[in-house]
């Protein structure tokens, strides 16, 4: 009788600790499921890659560091960014149409599910940490949060070609 | 058995060309340094032509003796052959014209001792040239300690003079940073936004057909010309006929017509024809060619060609 009181209790922890990282992670997922981020060009990277800076919007800092390399490589995809210092040229996305992400709906879910495919295409740039002029409070409950992370962009329009979400330079010749 | 076997290879064979026949021709490209960057770099030649002096490229010269020319155009090169799209090397096509001009000068029948015959069309010819051209500039930018770089990649239709595609700007300024380096990381910044207007133009030509030039010429002792009436229309207006019905919705203008002389520009021309196959301005010319050579016109012409881009028309003989 004694025992099962410990065997109740730790079964009951255990289910609160699952529920509540479910809970954080359909959080985190809900921050960013309307994609909103700022993407900006932080330098010439080496060749096939692009390094930038994502800004992610948060209640919580931690969500939008975790989503920031998922922003970084749909930002890559869907929105480009304008040119700016360190030798930057503006980049257009690299698919055309807006309405691309719904024609290709069930690619782009898996590819952005969590720990999806999105993952092989970037990385990040830094230790981790995040400079104090990166993390900032644009609202009593709401945080931007900057991270520099390095998308592998030669690879992942290869991917995409393959997809046929993308044509490929050469294709049709 | 072996009728079967031979029905498979035939679909297969069948199949096979279908997809090879069913990929328009590609275009070449290749870089060439500006006429701005070989004067600026000394990589000029000077002639006199009738008491007026004359300035051209010196390419040979600019390939010999600038390393920084070859380092842009390889890592251009490297990047565009990435894409799926491989260019051809000018200081390689210059060095190859000119072992071709040796072995044609040096060589002779067995047996008659006869050379290559080769006319002065044939000898303008040949020189380096691509369907489009890379046109290449950069400059280096100095203020006080600090150096830039600013490139400048066009991308131009050979045949219609047009710029099909662009990137141009000017690079992060810096103190330490050495030219070779400031240049690779201009054709790095610079080179996603080229392909990006060059994709845009393939696009269109998938879209909306090839855009190619048509001229039409008469020979000197022909004694018609393009005023000459046949039923109630001049042989002009024939010829504009032709080109509405064949063209892509239609599409081409009339940039000048004299009675000698036509020329029409932005001809859409499909990519392929009735059978599938890939056609550039000569194979689509040759129908115009032989519409005017057959009744109840009976104008004898000869088709000439340049690349995949320009046809011209000659009225009167061969």
């Amino acid at each position: 009788m004694k025992l099962k009181h410990p065997i109740a209790i730790l079964f009951i922890v255990l289910l609160g600790m699952t529920a509540n990282a479910q809970w954080k992670k359909n959080k985190a997922n809900e921050d960013t499921k309307i994609w909103r981020y700022d993407l900006e060009c932080e330098g010439i990277a080496k060749q096939g890659s692009k390094l930038v800076k994502v800004w992610s919007y948060s209640k919580n800092p931690k969500h939008a560091i975790s989503r920031g390399m998922k922003n970084a490589v749909h930002g890559v995809i869907f929105k480009g960014y304008a040119g700016g210092g360190q030798g930057c040229t503006s980049l257009k996305p690299l698919v055309k149409s807006v309405d691309t992400e719904e024609e290709f709906k069930e690619f782009f879910e898996a590819f952005f599910a969590d720990g999806g495919e999105y993952l092989k295409y970037v990385s990040a740039a830094t230790d981790g940490s995040i400079a104090p002029g990166d993390r900032l409070k644009v609202s009593k409950r709401e945080y931007k949060i900057g991270i520099i992370v390095n998308v592998q962009f030669e690879q992942l329009r290869k991917r995409l070609e393959k997809e046929n979400i993308v044509r490929g330079l050469a294709s049709g010749f | 058995m072996k009728k079967t076997v031979q029905l498979i290879f035939s679909i297969l064979f069948l199949l096979t060309s279908a997809m090879v026949f069913s990929q328009a021709k590609k275009p070449t490209l290749m870089v060439v340094p500006s006429d701005v960057w070989c004067n600026t770099n000394g990589y000029m030649m000077t002639f006199n032509d009738q008491g007026s002096s004359v300035k051209v490229p010196d390419y040979k010269k600019a390939f010999q003796e600038n390393a920084e020319v070859i380092q842009v155009i390889s890592h251009i090169n490297g990047m565009m052959g990435e894409r799926g799209f491989p260019l051809k090397n000018m200081e390689s096509v210059i060095k190859t014209l000119n072992s071709n001009m040796a072995e044609d000068n040096l060589r002779s029948s067995k047996n008659s001792g006869s050379g290559i015959n080769e006319s002065p069309i044939d000898a303008f010819k040949k020189v380096a040239k691509a369907d489009i051209i890379l046109q290449l500039t950069w400059t280096v930018n100095k203020t006080g300690p600090k150096k830039s770089v600013t490139f400048n990649l066009q991308g131009l239709d050979s045949y219609t003079d047009k710029q099909v595609a662009t990137a141009v700007g000017t690079g992060a300024p810096s103190f330490s940073a050495e030219l070779p380096v400031l240049l690779s990381e201009a054709v790095l910044a610079h080179m996603d936004n080229f392909t990006e207007s060059l994709q845009i133009h393939f696009d269109d030509m998938f879209e909306n057909g090839r855009e190619i030039i048509v001229r039409i010429q008469k020979w000197d002792d022909w004694d018609g010309d393009l005023e000459t009436e046949f039923g109630d229309e001049e042989l002009g207006f024939i010829i504009e006929d032709w080109l509405a019905e064949n063209t892509v919705q239609g599409r081409f203008s009339t940039t000048d017509m004299t009675e000698s002389m036509a020329l029409f520009e932005q001809v859409r021309i499909p990519l392929y024809n009735e059978k599938n196959r890939a056609i550039d301005a000569r194979r689509y010319t040759s129908g115009l060619s032989k519409f005017l050579k057959n009744a109840p016109y009976n104008i004898p012409n000869k088709l000439v060609m340049k690349g995949l881009g320009r046809a011209t028309i000659i009225l009167g003989g061969k």
